[in-house]
């Protein structure tokens, strides 16, 4: 408004300027309700997704502060004492004491009296090499409760490693890949959707041709081929020399999948928009191609994307399980809640079955899913404009 | 619709060329020996002559056009791994096996998808439709594997009803195609209870039912149809999911089809029987495709096909 | 019309099911074998000359038959010996380098042939020659003149044959072409200056840089189909097939050859009759009749190969066979189907009339199938469940009626070792100190016991126990102590730099480096990477070098010491650790051409005490072989070499009933 009146050679023509300012004041007085805001009114309302949501977000951020929490290590092995124990809400362990004999105590984390080197050393034995923030939260955790841990209330593995920990552990890896590969895919096909909806003619023509053809194209046998030559160590050193590990690359392989959706739905809703006057208005101010989409159309069809979003983030960490199933997964010591699920499943035999192992991966794995997919489907719900003030 | 399918056959040679030149380079590029690789050092003059045998001495891309035209004649050489077989003898033995097992998770899909889903509908917010949802849920939820792993444990071991693994008597069959059909009945039964929802309180529904139509005539004959749509346009990602599918299953339940000949093909680096396979799958899924934009334009007359 | 096809098209889903069902069961099952068995992987090959692994072994020794075959003694089952098979006796001459082989009178050939000594003289032609493709040819090598046919190792002077390039198919090995013998005059090395290779089979050096050679050779005429040394001769030039141009233009008049060899006639096979093959050995092998059993030996039908070539010749309905079985049916990773032999010499004895070897690999679906009734023998059990089935063997016996029932779950010593090979070329691993320091961090009982579980043996060196006669050096066990101690020693208190362990994708594989990751660092504070690749990735990985321990297994082809100690002689080609020792290869060497049993193996003894003191190997234990079969199968014995002939096994009918009903098997 101010750049208006300063600028405006006609307003001398046009009526007083505190017409203006009134019409302005009254704009501002009125509070329209955003998409957003109305949205998110009516999924609060519905207690299916906000129970999904709300244990999402804890999941999020149980993985994110994973090692502020009392576990024992993902890593030690206790091959003796521990060896493939069912759930248990007292955990021990046997130690040989001053006299040499075998005492039974407490499992711990054994780290109260070492110091320096020797700390140093313990704890790159227990979770291998942490990174600055998880330190942080580590020496927090030490700081709180000292060599306390968790008994091991999902049991422990065939190598005597405890189960909820490496489940935990396990979680931050299955949740970034799910995320990271499905940012990719958001990429990709948002930018892509958008970029030949806008076009539209030929090169929306040719550009949808290339998605027709990418849909009869096997990925998933291709990303198998493509996983197992990237493990190729030449292959591996070279991409490591560019700061690339095998995570990464696993994030972008399954997200240069799924975008192929992402990118037919957005360019569909571009189309629909991209006729409507605010992008003629922007277009009337000399704004960019580039700038139009992505300043002013994405953001318009970003309801439909996040709908999308959440179903695709299931998806992908099921294939990060298949992945895992076929030992292509990610690899140790870093585990998935996939490659726990396999670890499992090779142990379901008529003899004996382990059941925590197999069961506890599968649920987490589950429990993520189902909110996912229940959120998906109230975000869709929430999101429906004919649903609107309802 | 003649038009329609030459231009989708001339799309099919250029998919098939284009996914077979990448797959080509990329593999005999990052791993030129192939599968030959032995557990013993070989003398000089075997290894030349193995060369020779798999064509490995000469240059890549006279094996590139040397190969195309193998593959237009259908014959795509012999296999580096299973040296007694030709890659040709593999995958005709392994496609029917995975074709069947395909078909019939996808029957089974159909089959439990339908009916719950219109069970959901008509019994909306009932007890059984959230148990239906909730199942339908966890189909999609749970991988393939550790499902398959919990089904042998209750129907083999537990109920002692199939055999744990195999394939040739029909009592084999069900347990994988089970399995397989899980996450697509789910996606199905979803697919038609929304589906039933919509039609359900139209117009032509409300007049049949006034006719006074038996209630079983008005929803099969005249709802389903209507409610079908979805579910076939859902055929088209679903095969490449069922293909997926049949992969793990094929392992954990001893199918010796296409999929088990893949993985072992990858990761023997067998890469004439992977390259094969994965033109065989590109086939596979282009015809499915079209053929469900074939099929779509025949049940709903107003999709024309002239794109 | 559109409505017709509208109205049709709920009936298109029940027609894809019945398609579905009728393409299913259009594979036909057929009728339950008398016994199934599972074999592990998909051979590769039912060629024995290609063969390389154990479930080809078992398919081959099935379907061909060596001179001699290894079986149970009949004194002792558990041990297995090498008895007559298609020979009927040898006769060894008295510097033990001549083996005398007399055939069996009345053995056929499927297809109504009798099996002669010439087979041999073919079959072993056919494995040494170079473009078989033969990855176990080094076995014959002990036979005079053998490493030097195949290897294509000729000089001036020696008598050659070539091989004409004027075959039927070039591809196919057999028939062959016109074959020309003379002696050889000379060899011209193209590009000139390359590298003077002793054996001229070389042809390339490095990558993409060939050689090429062009032979002069003094041809000699044939008489009765022999040539006639003393013949008068003719000079001819000969090039191999791919020479290039520009080379083949300095002799004109060069004829293209596929193969110019070492004559065969100067390798020690010969068949004067067709009842007598004479072997000559370069030295005494102590162990050729066990090498002479095994299955990679074993001769093949002239007539069959040359009638189809490869591979059509291995298909059910071509090959021609000699063994106890025939294979009726070869589903590909799903079952090979054996029928018994009417035609073997010894078809009277051998009891099952068909038996599968199902491919299977998981170990999980192999036990799955061997408890509900799928198969009586499984090869492979997975690790975790090992103590369940002893405890479930311990209480069947507790039932009425089953005391004296056998085990189902059979273990035995295996002449076999798993340990991890260390590269010596890259420090601080070229200290034997450090190397010493790592074998002694690892508690190799605590892997025994809760890892692998099965009652292997912790190693300490590198020759199980087990072979007569023979008995290793002293060797040191746990001591994380004195491995802190010499490791420090070694490196003079500096930090020791992060090491790999390489193995190849497994789930054992992967445990047991994980728990020796864990064992060094918590010992001696390393940190360990895992590395793990796929097993064609390993080997070569292995065989550049490019790794710092790497695990391996290595099992005895025959029971002998020499099986292992000889793996590490400098260069040995399956040495690739980098490590040499002057008096280890001396003593290898010497025990070579011994012939007194007892100086032999001390002179072994004091090789492996040398290993053992050098460590350029971490051993980590013995097999053993872990057999589940049921009580029912008779004459299945445990052994050193887990071998288990098809042919003598039995089934008990009628415990075989009890044990369905007892076990609730339909």
């Amino acid at each position: 408004m101010d750049s208006l009146t300063k600028h405006d050679p006609y307003a001398d023509a046009l009526p007083p300027i505190e017409k203006y300012q009134a019409m302005y004041n009254e704009a501002k007085s009125i509070r329209g309700i955003s998409l957003w805001q109305d949205a998110w009114r009516r999924l609060r309302r519905d207690w299916v997704s906000m129970t999904a949501l709300s244990f999402l977000v804890l999941l999020a951020l149980a993985a994110i502060f994973t090692p502020l929490f009392p576990l024992q290590s993902p890593r030690e092995q206790d091959l003796a004492n521990r060896l493939a124990l069912p759930p248990e809400f007292h955990s021990t362990t046997k130690r040989a004491n001053a006299d040499g004999e075998k005492e039974t105590v407490p499992v711990s984390l054994k780290l109260k009296h070492l110091e320096g080197e020797e700390f140093d050393r313990r704890v790159s034995e227990l979770w291998t090499d942490p990174t600055g923030f998880d330190k942080l939260l580590l020496n927090t955790r030490l700081l709180i409760f000292g060599d306390y841990c968790l008994p091991s209330l999902c049991g422990t593995d065939l190598l005597g490693r405890d189960l909820l920990s490496r489940l935990f552990y396990g979680a931050r890896v299955s949740l970034i890949v799910g995320l990271v590969a499905t940012l990719v895919s958001l990429i990709i096909g948002v930018s892509y959707g958008a970029i030949a909806g806008y076009s539209g003619g030929m090169v929306d023509d040719f550009m949808m041709r290339v998605v027709d053809i990418m849909y009869s194209v096997p990925f998933i046998f291709l990303v198998l081929f493509l996983i197992t030559i990237l493990s190729e160590d030449d292959v591996k050193q070279w991409l490591e020399s560019y700061g690339i590990s095998r995570i990464v690359i696993l994030y972008i392989v399954i997200g240069a999948v799924y975008w192929l959706t992402m990118a037919r739905v957005v360019r569909g809703q571009i189309i629909s928009l991209k006729n409507e006057q605010f992008v003629d208005a922007a277009r009337t101010v000399g704004a960019s191609g580039l700038r139009i989409v992505f300043l002013h159309l994405v953001p318009n069809v970003m309801s439909i994307v996040i709908v999308y979003l959440t179903l695709t983030i299931p998806a992908v960490m099921l294939f990060e399980a298949f992945l895992s199933f076929l030992g292509l997964g990610v690899e140790a010591p870093a585990v998935s809640w996939g490659v726990l699920a396999e670890e499992g499943l090779k142990v379901i035999t008529p003899v004996k079955i382990y059941w925590w192992l197999v069961v506890f991966p599968a649920l987490a794995l589950a429990s993520t899913l189902y909110s996912l997919n229940f959120l998906g489907d109230g975000l869709r719900d929430a999101l429906d404009p004919r649903m609107k003030n309802r | 619709m003649i038009y329609f399918l030459a231009k989708r056959l001339m799309w099919l040679v250029i998919t098939l060329w284009v996914v077979f030149t990448i797959s080509f380079f990329l593999m005999w590029t990052v791993s030129p020996e192939g599968a030959l690789l032995s557990e013993r050092q070989l003398p000089e003059a075997i290894k030349r002559n193995l060369e020779e045998y798999y064509d490995l001495d000469k240059p890549l891309l006279t094996r590139y056009f040397k190969t195309m035209g193998n593959y237009l004649m259908f014959n795509p050489g012999p296999s580096m791994k299973l040296i007694d077989k030709s890659v040709f003898e593999i995958v005709s033995e392994g496609l029917p096996i995975s074709i069947s097992l395909g078909l019939l998770g996808l029957s089974f899909a159909m089959l439990i998808g339908f009916s719950t889903g219109i069970i959901s509908a008509l019994r909306r917010q009932s007890l059984i439709d959230v148990s239906f949802r909730m199942i339908a849920t966890l189909g999609i939820a749970i991988p393939n594997f550790v499902l398959a792993g919990f089904a042998i444990i209750i129907f083999v071991f537990g109920l002692n009803l199939f055999p744990a693994a195999g394939w040739g008597r029909p009592i084999n069959l069900v347990l994988p195609s089970l399995c397989l059909s899980a996450p697509f009945a789910a996606y199905i039964s979803r697919l038609t209870r929304t589906g039933m929802l919509e039609v359900l309180g139209q117009d032509y529904i409300r007049t049949a039912y006034a006719k006074g139509l038996m209630p079983t005539t008005v929803v099969l004959k005249h709802a389903f149809r209507g409610a079908i749509l979805p579910v076939v346009s859902f055929l088209g990602p679903a095969t490449a999911g069922i293909l997926t599918g049949s992969l793990v299953l094929e392992r954990i339940f001893f199918i010796p089809g296409l999929g088990s000949h893949f993985i072992e093909a990858v990761q023997q680096k067998d890469h004439p029987v992977s390259l094969a396979v994965v033109m065989i799958y590109t086939f596979l899924l282009f015809s499915m495709n079209t053929l469900v934009d074939l099929s779509y334009g025949l049940i709903d007359p107003r999709v024309k096909l002239d794109k | 019309m559109k409505w017709s096809i509208r109205g049709l098209f709920p009936y298109v889903f029940p027609l894809i099911f019945v398609v579905a069902l009728f393409f299913a069961l259009r594979m036909g099952s057929l009728p339950p074998a008398d016994f199934t068995f599972s074999n592990g992987t998909e051979p590769q090959t039912i060629d024995p000359a290609k063969s390389t692994g154990a479930p080809e072994g078992r398919i081959i020794n099935a379907i061909f038959e060596g001179l001699y075959r290894n079986m149970p003694d009949p004194d002792d089952p558990n041990n297995m010996i090498p008895m007559p098979a298609m020979a009927k006796s040898h006769d060894v001459s008295d510097d033990l380098k001549t083996y005398t082989f007399h055939m069996r009178d009345g053995a056929k050939w499927t297809n109504g042939e009798p099996v002669t000594a010439y087979d041999w003289d073919f079959s072993w032609m056919r494995f040494l020659h170079p473009e078989s493709g033969t990855q176990y040819g080094y076995q014959l090598w002990y036979i005079k003149n053998a490493k030097r046919y195949t290897t294509g190792d000729i000089h001036e002077g020696d008598r050659v044959e070539v091989e004409l390039a004027d075959r039927k198919d070039r591809a196919q090995m057999f028939p062959r072409g016109t074959m020309v013998s003379g002696i050889l005059k000379k060899v011209n090395t193209y590009p000139e200056g390359a590298a003077k290779s002793d054996d001229a089979g070389h042809g390339g050096h490095g990558e993409g840089e060939s050689t090429y050679k062009i032979y002069t050779v003094d041809c000699v005429p044939e008489k009765d189909g022999k040539p006639d040394w003393d013949g008068k001769t003719t000079e001819r030039v000969f090039y191999q097939s791919g020479t290039p141009q520009v080379y083949l233009d300095k002799h004109p008049g060069a004829e293209e050859a596929m193969h110019v060899l070492l004559h065969f006639s100067e390798v020690g096979i010969k068949a004067p009759d067709e009842k007598t093959l004479v072997i000559e050995l370069e030295s005494p092998t102590p162990y050729f009749l066990e090498l002479a059993s095994f299955y990679p030996m074993h001769a093949i039908n002239r007539t069959c190969v040359e009638t189809f070539g490869y591979p059509d010749w291995t298909k059910p309905e071509n090959i021609v066979t000699c063994g106890p079985y025939q294979i009726q049916e070869r589903r590909i990773r799903d079952r090979i189907r054996l029928k018994k032999n009417p035609t073997y010499w010894g078809a009277d004895d051998v009891k099952l009339e068909t038996i599968d070897a199902l491919a299977v690999q998981s170990n999980t679906t192999q036990l799955n199938m061997f408890m509900s009734g799928q198969m009586e023998w499984a090869t492979d059990i997975p690790n975790p469940v090992l103590d369940d089935l002893k405890e479930m063997d311990k209480e069947k016996k507790k039932e009425p009626g089953r005391e004296n029932e056998s085990d189902d779950l059979l273990i035995a010593p295996m002449l076999s070792t798993y340990f991890y090979r260390v590269n010596t070329n890259r420090p601080p691993l070229d200290n034997p100190k450090v190397r010493q320091a790592l074998n002694l961090a690892i508690n190799k009982q605590e892997i025994v016991d809760f890892v692998t579980r099965g009652g292997q043996i912790p190693a300490g060196s590198l020759v199980p126990p087990g072979i007569t006669g023979y008995e290793g050096p002293p060797t040191e066990s746990y001591d994380p102590e004195r491995a802190r101690a010499l490791l420090k020693e070694a490196l003079g208190g500096k930090k020791m730099r992060p090491i790999q362990i390489l193995y190849n994708t497994s789930e054992g594989h992967k445990s047991i480096a994980e728990v020796i990751q864990q064992q060094w660092k918590q010992n001696l504070h390393i940190d360990v990477q895992l590395r793990n690749v796929e097993w064609g990735v390993y080997l070569t990985t292995v065989r550049e070098m490019d790794y710092d321990v790497a695990r391996a297994g290595w099992i005895g082809d025959y029971p002998d010491p020499n099986t292992f100690l000889d793996m590490f002689v400098t260069g040995g080609e399956n040495n690739e650790t980098g490590w040499s020792n002057k008096k280890y290869d001396g003593l290898i060497e010497s025990a070579r051409s011994e012939a007194d049993p007892e100086k032999r193996f001390a002179m072994l003894r004091e090789a492996e005490e040398i290993l053992v003191d050098e460590m350029p190997i971490l051993p980590i234990y013995f097999y053993v072989s872990i057999n589940m079969v049921r009580p029912y199968v008779k004459n299945f014995y445990p052994n050193l070499q887990d071998l288990h002939p098809l042919h003598i096994l039995e089934i008990d009918e009628e415990q075989r009933e009890k044990i369905r009903e007892w076990e609730g098997l339909e």
